[in-house]
């Protein structure tokens, strides 16, 4: 990173954290959606952008460090600052079980992408049966009114969960920095370009590709349990579904997989995006249902034909952000 | 697909727009309140599924909204205006979708079809005191939260399962007969399971219903065959089958009854989707004749009911409200609320509009039901579910008889004792 990327990066956190000063309530739920996706992306960035290991299945580790640690609060009074802990152990748990069964039977590609879902929905299908967590009919949060802060519960106004999901997102950027230039990340990305390679040179890629799960499955725990207390209601047939995981993918895709940018300007692109043509569609006076979708599909097209390594390493490129050799 | 000829057109948006930006200016000279409460026009925000998986059911209900404003404007006299929201069967949509209807002005929000959906918008709405008048979502914890604002004119998922039940109670009164046993087939997804749970916890309560369920059997709701199924429900001996089921799934069934000769008294669903549609009769032609369902349904005798009509007529030609059901009517019915609570109210300030909304006791209206009057928790109680029974193409009410279109018909005319 250079020294204008750096500048670029404080104007943009000075601005992040001035945001809830100027943005109204709307602009601040959509900031506070981008960067959940920005975080969630990032998650899912470190075990297929780094080491290369096609998850389509993170809903699952969103799903249940939701669940559990809304489960948790509403059943048993515990906090969410104790309950993250146990959400992220048994995401951890949840992963390096997936992992283990894929990584030591050589299951890899395609096939532990299929693994992955396989795991999400027979874990949907669970929680449809488990009654602790309300089953199908739900698992509901306690809401109050709040316009002052409870941070021990999680509870608060607007700007209290912006201002987490900032700190988050940020947190995550920079333990992805340290980890793209530590021992773990050259391990990785080696894995990532050429496995049988990286074998050949001695890494213990069943051990470092674990780690990556962990670490990922850990990450994805914590947003989950973001976004329990957020939306404060958790349905298994939306938290557990494919288009979950599709949602928090898309993100690094069309930002640039494997970049440290490119999960948080790919949610941003995304979100802006689908916000943008629903406010330009209102503006035009169209309101035929499901033609969104049409211009967010076609929009999204045109990204992976001509920009298919993601939008970030080319507009790095452009605005100097980078050295001509990489889009980091 | 509906026919929306009544969306703002251009016009009326750049007028939206002016209106906004007046709005805004005010606001930013420090009479926010002042502009709410002066408002003639009361603004709603109807926020619904129009694309996505619940697509086809939020375009339904966007029907039920587009007729109230010429509808209401007869009969209260209020200037309503729509400001229309597609949350595109996405939570995280109707969460900032809620969030932007309220910044541009909604004074109410109506809506969404989902009980997920619904519990975001309940936030966003408790958080900025705006009221919200829930259409259609049965999650009972929705109106458990102690929201000020959130108001809820639909059946919660246990008064669904309980008037559903104790409908085919009226059934087997109303026709004389009194069978003993019922296989029980649902559709295994979320909804399947959460009948199926619901009717576990409510049949042994009902005690005035004569029958037993001998056999509950669960199908994939994208089975292409259900003739085990179908086999195995015919061995069980039942006298009726009582059903969970979707549309496909449905129509793949009673096919199957009839291929299998199975000789049952009839079909009765309990709650659920797909027999009283369009689709499983245009489908099925004569097969779908006397199959039975109990939902939340319009009441085809009230005079709104008819002017409901005659208003679809109008706008939706093409359109039949039984094909629409409770989607128009339960959301026709939550605009008329919030039109009624601004009439009293006399102002679009939020809490006196809540107030208003609260105090609401509107006894002549669409939906089957006592009047419209909410508890403390904001929730109408006593609304009921139709038995309706499929007849010349189209579903038609049996129970209530008061509400009735048709005489009660059980077991099926050609069911062989």
């Amino acid at each position: 990173m250079n020294r204008r990327a750096l500048v670029s990066l404080l104007i943009l956190g000075v601005a992040l954290l001035l945001l809830p000063l100027f943005a109204n309530s709307y602009l601040l739920s959509v900031a506070t959606l981008i960067l959940f996706f920005a975080f969630a992306g990032q998650a899912w960035n470190v075990m297929m952008g780094f080491c290369g290991q096609l998850s389509l299945g993170h809903s699952l580790y969103v799903g249940v460090g939701a669940y559990v640690a809304a489960g948790l609060f509403v059943h048993l009074g515990i906090g969410p600052w104790a309950g993250v802990w146990l959400a992220v152990a048994l995401c951890v748990a949840l992963g390096c079980t997936i992992g283990f069964l894929a990584f030591r039977f050589g299951i890899s590609g395609v096939y532990f992408a299929l693994l992955t879902i396989a795991f999400a929905e027979f874990t949907r299908i669970g929680f449809d049966h488990l009654q602790w967590t309300g089953g199908p009919g739900g698992l509901f949060l306690k809401v109050a009114q709040r316009d002052t802060i409870d941070i021990a519960n999680f509870r608060g106004p607007p700007a209290m969960y912006y201002y987490a999901i900032l700190a988050l997102a940020a947190g995550a950027l920079a333990l992805c920095s340290w980890l793209l230039k530590s021992r773990a990340g050259f391990y990785w990305q080696a894995i990532r370009e050429n496995e049988e390679a990286a074998q050949a040179l001695g890494i213990n890629t069943f051990r470092w590709k674990m780690l990556a799960v962990a670490i990922s499955s850990a990450m994805t725990a914590v947003a989950g349990v973001f976004y329990a207390f957020y939306y404060n209601n958790l349905f298994p047939e939306q938290i557990f579904h494919i288009s979950r995981s599709i949602e928090i993918i898309l993100g690094p895709i069309i930002g640039g997989v494997g970049t440290l940018f490119g999960p948080i300007l790919g949610a941003v692109v995304l979100t802006v995006l689908a916000d943008g043509i629903t406010e330009l569609l209102a503006a035009v006076g169209v309101e035929v249902p499901g033609i969104k979708q049409v211009f967010y599909g076609i929009v999204l097209l045109m990204v992976i034909m001509f920009l298919p390594n993601g939008i970030w390493p080319t507009l790095a490129r452009k605005l100097g952000l980078v050295h001509a050799e990489g889009g980091k | 697909m509906a026919n929306h000829t009544d969306s703002p057109s251009g016009h009326d948006m750049r007028r939206r727009n002016l209106v906004k930006a007046v709005g805004a200016g005010a606001a930013l000279a420090g009479f926010p309140a002042i502009v709410r409460a002066q408002s003639t026009k009361l603004k709603v925000g109807v926020i619904l599924p129009r694309s996505g998986v619940q697509g086809l059911i939020g375009q339904s209900c966007q029907i039920g909204a587009d007729i109230a404003p010429a509808l209401i404007k007869d009969m209260l006299g209020v200037d309503i205006e729509l400001m229309n929201a597609d949350w595109e069967t996405n939570v995280d949509v109707a969460r900032t979708r809620a969030e932007r209807l309220i910044q541009e002005g909604a004074h109410v929000l109506v809506g969404p079809f989902d009980s997920g959906a619904a519990s975001a918008i309940a936030q966003v709405a408790e958080q900025k005191g705006v009221p919200f008048v829930i259409n259609i979502a049965a999650a009972p914890p929705i109106t458990e939260q102690g929201y000020k604002f959130v108001f809820r004119n639909f059946p919660t998922a246990i008064d669904l399962t309980v008037n559903g039940l104790a409908l085919i109670g009226d059934l087997f009164r109303a026709t004389n007969v009194a069978p003993r046993s019922a296989v029980f087939m649902h559709v295994n997804d979320t909804f399947g399971q959460a009948m199926n749970r619901g009717i576990g916890a409510t049949l042994p309560r009902l005690t005035q219903l004569p029958f037993k369920i001998v056999d509950t059997i669960s199908y994939d709701p994208a089975a292409k065959d259900l003739s085990v199924e179908v086999s195995k429900a015919k061995a069980s001996k039942a006298d009726f089958l009582l059903l969970v089921c979707r549309l496909n799934d449905a129509i793949i069934l009673r096919r199957e009854i009839v291929k299998q000769r199975w000789n049952i008294m009839g079909m009765i669903s309990p709650g659920s989707p797909g027999i009283y549609e369009d689709q499983f009769q245009k489908a099925l032609g004569k097969l779908s004749e006397n199959c039975i369902s109990n939902n939340p349904w319009y009441n085809p005798k009230t005079a709104m009911t008819a002017a409901v009509i005659k208003q679809m007529a109008k706008q939706f030609p093409k359109e039949k409200l039984h094909s629409h059901g409770a989607n128009v009517s339960y959301t026709f019915e939550s605009i008329l609320i919030a039109a009624d609570a601004f009439k009293r109210a006399r102002t679009t300030n939020p809490k006196e509009l809540a107030d208003a909304i609260r105090q609401t006791n509107l006894t002549d209206r669409v939906s089957l039901g006592g009047p419209i009057k909410f508890n403390a928790k904001g929730q109408v109680e006593g609304n009921l579910s139709a038995a309706l029974i499929n007849k010349d193409g189209r579903p038609q009410v049996m129970l209530p008889a008061s509400a009735a279109e048709t005489k009660p018909v059980f077991p099926w005319p050609d069911y062989k004792a």
